[in-house]
């Protein structure tokens, strides 16, 4: 019981290594493997190295500041002209939550530690790094995937709880 | 040999192979293992087996057919209860239970089953009646509902990589 999914875990520290053009594109194709909505697939990904950039981040995200050591970035975007269809408006958060929790797997797959910050629907957040990246205002940022390899050695935390296992029907506990 | 990850595709037709109590218990444990906001964790799983049960949420809605034939349906919920009062409202259990439901058809995948996510949460002709017939309380929303089943025929997943939704340091 060991695979991708049982070994991601939060990593918030790196080395100085690089993450590779190959890995990147690993990533990245996991992301788009994502399955979405009526499959119209409203994710944009914008990759980012440049230190300077990674830091203007850290100021305007409040739980960022792992961005000063991690190598890469993934800003992972919802697509307004994608998903803008008649009864699935609201559908395009899940689906990009779906592409993010991929790269974290291909991530934890290729030996590399990643953490989830959230962005969406923070304003205060979105707004600020939509002008620094320069989205088109049918781009929306949904969440931050900070990147490198793991300084040191983190452990998954077991977070099984059969108390939320429910048969058949709500089984009235654990309210 | 590609990971789950590139073999996962949507799977709707199923054969009668029932899914075993170990491999529910591997699904459950890879929803769980999800990350989620600040690790509140508020979600809570609702195994359906009984073909009524499944026939009537069939019946809800175009999109959930499949579950006519499947032999599971895991019904992924919120429990709003838990959102932390500093960021009410901000409906973060949308995606952390997004992350649960997407650790679910990879594990299934992982274990050679075929599965497919109906959207539930927000379209109100699924979330009231599957409220109603699981007797949920008004904390608890149904979120998503996974059909699972042994595939029936070949079910090659589709290539969707774009080039061109990446962006390099800006837009």
């Amino acid at each position: 019981m060991t695979n991708m999914i049982f070994q991601r875990t939060s990593v918030r520290k790196y080395t100085d290594k690089q993450v590779t053009k190959e890995q990147i594109d690993l990533l990245m194709k996991a992301a788009m493997a994502a399955p979405s909505t009526k499959n119209v697939q409203p994710w944009d990904f914008v990759v980012i190295q440049k230190k300077e950039t990674l830091l203007k981040i850290t100021e305007i995200h409040n739980y960022s500041s792992m961005l000063k050591e991690a190598p890469l970035a993934i800003v992972v975007c919802g697509n307004k002209a994608k998903s803008s269809i008649e009864g699935i408006e609201e559908f395009w958060s899940q689906d990009c939550a779906a592409a993010t929790e991929n790269i974290l797997l291909e991530a934890t797959e290729l030996g590399l530690g990643s953490v989830w910050l959230g962005v969406y629907p923070k304003n205060e957040v979105m707004k600020p790094l939509a002008d620094l990246l320069m989205l088109p205002d049918y781009i929306i940022p949904f969440s931050i995937i900070s990147l490198g390899y793991p300084k040191e050695e983190v452990q998954p935390k077991d977070k099984f709880n059969p108390q939320r296992i429910h048969y058949e029907k709500w089984s009235g506990t654990n309210l | 040999m590609p990971n789950m990850i590139f073999q996962r595709t949507s799977i709707r037709k199923y054969n009668e192979q029932t899914v075993k109590e170990e491999q529910i218990e591997l699904l459950l444990k890879a929803a769980m293992s999800a990350p989620s906001a600040r690790n509140i964790q508020p979600w809570e799983f609702i195994t359906i087996q009984n073909k009524e049960t499944l026939k009537k949420i069939a019946d809800f809605s175009s999109s959930a057919h499949m579950l006519k034939e499947a032999s599971l349906a895991i019904v992924v919920c919120a429990n709003i209860n838990k959102e932390i009062p500093a960021v009410k409202g901000k409906n973060y259990w949308i995606q952390d239970c997004s992350a649960a439901t997407e650790n679910i058809l990879l594990e299934a995948t992982e274990l050679g089953l075929g599965s497919v996510w109906i959207g539930t949460f927000p379209k109100e002709e699924m979330v009231k009646p599957v409220s109603e017939l699981l007797k949920l309380p008004e904390n608890i929303i149904p979120f998503s509902i996974i059909s699972i089943g042994y595939p029936e025929g070949d079910n090659k997943p589709k290539d969707k990589f774009d080039r061109t939704k990446i962006h390099c340091e800006t837009w």
